[in-house]
């Protein structure tokens, strides 16, 4: 057990060291920033990106996607939910992962034959239609938005629980290191940048809980109450809501803006499905870590969870178990890869919705792309601030929920079926966000624990609402299947050719 | 230092695929394609229908057999094993099984369609 906090020069909540929290939110920052412009040296025009996208060995994309997808949620959330919830959490992890098989069944390849580099240019192609782009673009936005507000609720708490300072500081800490390297045009080689991050969040993860986890089996000692017993008297969810959740998850992941942009740096649809495997296996040893978190602290840390601060849980776990300098060290280390994860999910959204919000809003010009930046991370920077945070897996959960009934039917419709019309996306689309963005406000209002199942958790119903009225209204509308349809889904579905150097 | 935004092509798609589609406009063309489209749509259907039931099974085995998810190995409950760890290689599997075949079919398609 770790010495009295109040030894150290200042009192952080958690009693992690300050100094050395501060100092590991800072050389993330940095490295981030480094990484970023040294990368602006290399690809520096559009044909040099397109050169370099066909060089970016499938590992490497791979790294960079896992780590643009870990975010706030994976890295402090889902250990928290399962130190509260135990077995039932571990659907989260489950969903996150399996959220991607489906973009690898559904999605991947056709998106990337698609030659689409944003959502809606995508839906554009698709339906040849404007009204659609627009729609998509607005729905895209909010997405982007509502995603990056638990990213920033992750950071404050971050800042709050290991360094003492007041939230806000975490939160608007996050906002400049992105405009930053965003605006600056440092981002260019997102690539690079993600692809690290994804293995400084698997080393931060990684090696604290290895190290508890040989400290607890070398010392022999005793778990403090059995991974069956509820640290907390909240009730567990019921059956509805995994199943809802689930569905969420499965679905919702496959609309989320910064996935798909990541899919064009590949050559060709198979290796978008090679690529994607990769992925599959980096996600998949990633959660077998916030998993052994959640069950250590509910075997040899319950008290963690009656705190009040459950997400705090990965923070905390190093300090409260392993203590002294090793514990200080541990700790640094958490803090640095919770960094790399609030700054990795966010500047890819930002990146995705500034890319959007520049060409539909401000008529595209690098000027118009630094506005867009700054704009797409000040405005949930003002969520953040008006809303408190709890349980940042299940906020992240709502925002799959949302992503599922608007992006998901319209990407797996338009893919899959010929008959989708432009009334069709649009009818589907504006119906499933308002099915779910009014149950998430309804929810937000009334307090997460007041509200039956079925509002707080939404996507078993809106999900197949959005399908239902997206195809009954493409039906009706028949005589609107654009002309180019046939056309646009042989490019989807046909192997590119290969190339007479290939052979 | 000169700096461009990087956009998809908005209009006209790239010659290479403007020469992949074209060459699939008649109607035998088309007959191809939408059996590679039907094939593929049932591949995917076929995996994640699976993927689903095997993910259904795992928390029913837990509750039917009583005691399972307690019993112990290497000192961790079998249901967190299971449902914490089991799951990923079922995950990876059925994504193997399914690339592997979604590129037999673009290569069966190929075959057919190639020698228009």
């Amino acid at each position: 057990m770790r010495p009295a906090t109040a030894t150290w020069p200042v009192t952080s909540e958690g009693g992690v060291n300050p100094g050395i929290a501060i100092a590991a939110v800072a050389v993330v920052s940095v490295a981030t920033a480094v990484i970023g412009f040294y990368g602006l040296r290399i690809s520096r025009t559009t044909g040099d990106f397109y050169v370099a996208s066909r060089t970016v060995r499938p590992w490497w994309n791979a790294s960079a996607i896992g780590g643009e997808y870990l975010s706030a949620a994976s890295f402090l959330g889902v250990a928290g939910l399962i130190l509260l919830s135990g077995t039932d959490a571990l659907w989260f992890p489950v969903g996150y992962t399996a959220g991607y098989l489906m973009l690898l069944l559904f999605v991947a390849a056709p998106l990337r034959r698609s030659g689409a580099y944003t959502i809606p240019d995508f839906t554009e192609a698709r339906l040849d239609s404007r009204a659609v782009r627009k729609v998509t673009s607005l729905v895209v936005v909010l997405v982007g938005w509502l995603y990056i507000v638990p990213q920033l609720h992750g950071a404050a708490l971050t800042i709050r629980i290991t360094t003492g300072l007041p939230s806000w500081a975490g939160s608007v800490a996050v906002v400049i290191v992105v405009c930053l390297t965003v605006a600056a045009g440092g981002m260019r080689s997102i690539t690079f940048v993600q692809a690290f991050q994804y293995w400084l969040k698997l080393t931060a993860l990684a090696v604290p809980i290895l190290f508890i986890i040989f400290m607890l089996a070398g010392n022999g000692t005793p778990e403090l109450s059995p991974p069956a017993a509820n640290p907390t008297n909240a009730p567990p969810a019921g059956l509805y809501q995994n199943m809802s959740l689930l569905v969420a998850l499965l679905f919702g992941t496959l609309g989320l803006p910064h996935v798909l942009v990541r899919f064009y740096t590949n050559p060709d649809g198979q290796s978008a499905r090679r690529t994607t495997l990769i992925v599959l296996g980096l996600l998949s040893v990633f959660y077998l870590f916030p998993t052994a978190y959640g069950l250590v602290g509910r075997m040899f840390a319950p008290g963690l969870a009656r705190a009040g601060q459950a997400d705090a849980m990965v923070l905390l776990l190093p300090g409260e178990l392993v203590g002294g300098t090793a514990g200080d060290l541990l700790s640094a280390l958490v803090v640095a890869g919770a960094f790399a994860a609030f700054l990795s999910t966010t500047s890819g959204l930002v990146v995705s919705l500034a890319g959007v919000i520049s060409q539909d809003v401000l008529g595209g010009g690098v000027g118009g792309f630094r506005l867009a930046a700054v704009i797409s991370a000040v405005v949930p920077l003002g969520f953040a601030f008006m809303t408190d945070s709890f349980a940042l897996a299940g906020s992240v959960g709502l925002v799959f929920a949302f992503t599922a009934s608007t992006v998901c039917p319209v990407l797996l419709l338009g893919i899959w079926w010929r008959g989708l019309t432009d009334a069709g996306a649009i009818t589907g689309m504006v119906t499933g966000g308002l099915l779910c963005g009014g149950a998430m406000i309804i929810g937000a209002m009334a307090g997460a624990a007041s509200i039956p199942a079925w509002l707080a958790q939404p996507a078993a119903w809106t999900v197949p609402t959005a399908f239902a009225v997206m195809v009954l209204v493409s039906r009706a509308t028949a005589g609107r299947v654009p002309k180019t349809m046939a056309r646009v889904m042989t490019r989807l579905h046909t192997p590119e050719r290969p190339l007479a150097t290939e052979r | 230092m000169t700096r461009v935004r990087v956009t998809a092509p908005t209009t006209a798609a790239r010659p290479a695929q403007e020469t992949r589609e074209a060459a699939q406009e008649s109607d035998v063309g088309q007959v191809f394609v939408r059996s590679l489209i039907r094939s593929q749509l049932r591949l995917a259907l076929v995996v994640a229908g699976g993927f689903l039931l095997i993910l259904g099974a795992f928390p029913l085995l837990l509750a039917m057999v009583p005691g399972l998810a307690e019993t112990r190995i290497a000192g961790i409950p079998f249901g967190w094993l299971l449902l914490g760890g089991g799951i990923y290689p079922v995950i990876g599997l059925s994504a193997w099984l399914y690339t592997r075949t979604a590129a037999r079919n673009e290569a069966r398609y190929r075959d057919l369609a190639g020698d228009q």
